[in-house]
């Protein structure tokens, strides 16, 4: 691999690392398995990056090989356990922007939002990064039409977890 | 649903939050092992495929002897030779499947190629199975109605004169022992490997079906 390609890779990977750290803390429960996941994900990208034609944005090729990686490839180490510590730390908001309602219910709907299973995460996620209906069907290969209901049907999902 | 569309204003906004790694450490990542189910089925998917078409070079060659000796050459050659073409369609269509997988397919497709790579692998131990399974019966069954040859053909390969009336009956009932407790062990060590390997997989998979229906 030439030294541009891993310089062009590196530089367009470290602007858009947020999209990579947005999936990694949906499907992660603490930090070590946050940095196992980014690395993961990182090196599928890289692996990939050679074919990235570029004829649609770095990014959003990203979100495909992100999730791709997330909710196939990667498989969690058996050695940890499942700790919800790193979320409740993380997540503190810069408290002073925004209100305690607001910020109770935010944390809240994020909460209901990891409760889900890997594929419907995978559809609010993309909701959420406001992608339309057609990209989120073509990342996941299901029709357009079936993406929509689900959405509907995960709404109706949530709204069961945050009021019992 | 309000508070979804809460959480989606707010959701730019939360983007300092993350960790933000320096170009070096993003660069060394470059350079680390995989650690995707994919990389896994493949390793073990090979090792099933040389044990299973390494296990002939692995049969003592006593064993062949006694065959040749019970008239039964002919019929092993053919097996063997058929065998082996059977093994070299499987390894390409293995290999088809397995450079098919793409992340940068859509989800669905992903997992469906992985599914299929591991299913050929199946058939193949399937095919295994079956072919041990045909080729014990086969032998036993020329064991048991040449048993004075077998005799002989023990007595000159291995220079035993097994005088006890039981023997052959011995003989054949702990062949058969064999043959089922390495079938168990092997249907053991599937459910244990793949069990892991793809129970998230599959149930994913699985999810994603639903939506479609």
């Amino acid at each position: 691999m030439s030294k541009e390609l891993e310089h062009s890779f590196v530089t367009q990977l470290e602007e858009n690392q947020n999209i990579v750290h947005k999936i990694c803390r949906l499907y992660t429960n603490d930090a070590d398995a946050h940095n196992d996941l980014f690395q993961e994900i990182t090196i599928q990208l890289w692996k990939a990056f050679p074919k990235f034609r570029g004829d649609s944005k770095f990014s959003t090729w990203m979100y495909r090989v992100g999730l791709n990686t997330a909710i196939t490839l990667y498989r969690k180490s058996k050695r940890r356990p499942d700790t919800h510590d790193f979320e409740s730390v993380s997540f503190k908001i810069t408290a002073d922007e925004y209100d305690d309602t607001v910020e109770v219910q935010l944390r809240l709907m994020y909460d209901a939002v990891k409760q889900l299973n890997d594929i419907d995460k995978a559809l609010v996620f993309l909701y959420l990064e406001d992608k339309n209906y057609r990209e989120i069907a073509d990342t996941l290969g299901i029709t357009e039409v079936n993406a929509r209901v689900k959405m509907n049907r995960i709404k109706e999902k949530l709204r069961t977890i945050l009021n019992p | 649903m309000d508070q979804l569309e809460l959480l989606k204003q707010n959701w730019k906004k939360r983007e300092q939050e993350y960790p933000n790694l320096s170009y070096d450490q993003i660069y060394d990542m470059l350079f680390k092992k995989s650690t995707s189910i994919v990389k896994w089925i493949f390793i073990i998917s090979v090792l099933e495929l040389l044990f299973w078409s390494g296990l002939y070079f692995i049969t003592p060659k006593d064993s062949f002897e006694v065959i040749e000796k019970l008239g039964m050459k002919t019929f092993m050659i053919v097996f063997n030779v058929i065998h082996y073409i059977i093994v070299l369609i499987f390894i390409y269509y293995f290999y088809k499947n397995y450079v098919s997988i793409k992340v940068t397919e859509n989800t669905k497709t992903l997992m469906e190629r992985i599914l299929s790579t591991r299913r050929t692998v199946r058939y193949f131990v399937i095919y295994n199975v079956a072919a041990f399974a045909t080729t014990l019966i086969v032998i036993n069954y020329f064991y048991y109605t040449k048993s004075d040859v077998l005799m002989q053909a023990l007595d000159e390969t291995y220079g035993i004169v097994p005088d006890d009336p039981q023997f052959l009956t011995i003989f054949l009932i702990s062949q058969i022992v064999v043959g089922v407790i390495l079938i168990l062990l092997l249907l053991l060590f599937y459910r244990l490997v793949y069990g892991i390997l793809l129970r998230k997989l599959k149930k994913n998979y699985k999810e994603l079906e639903r939506i479609e229906m």
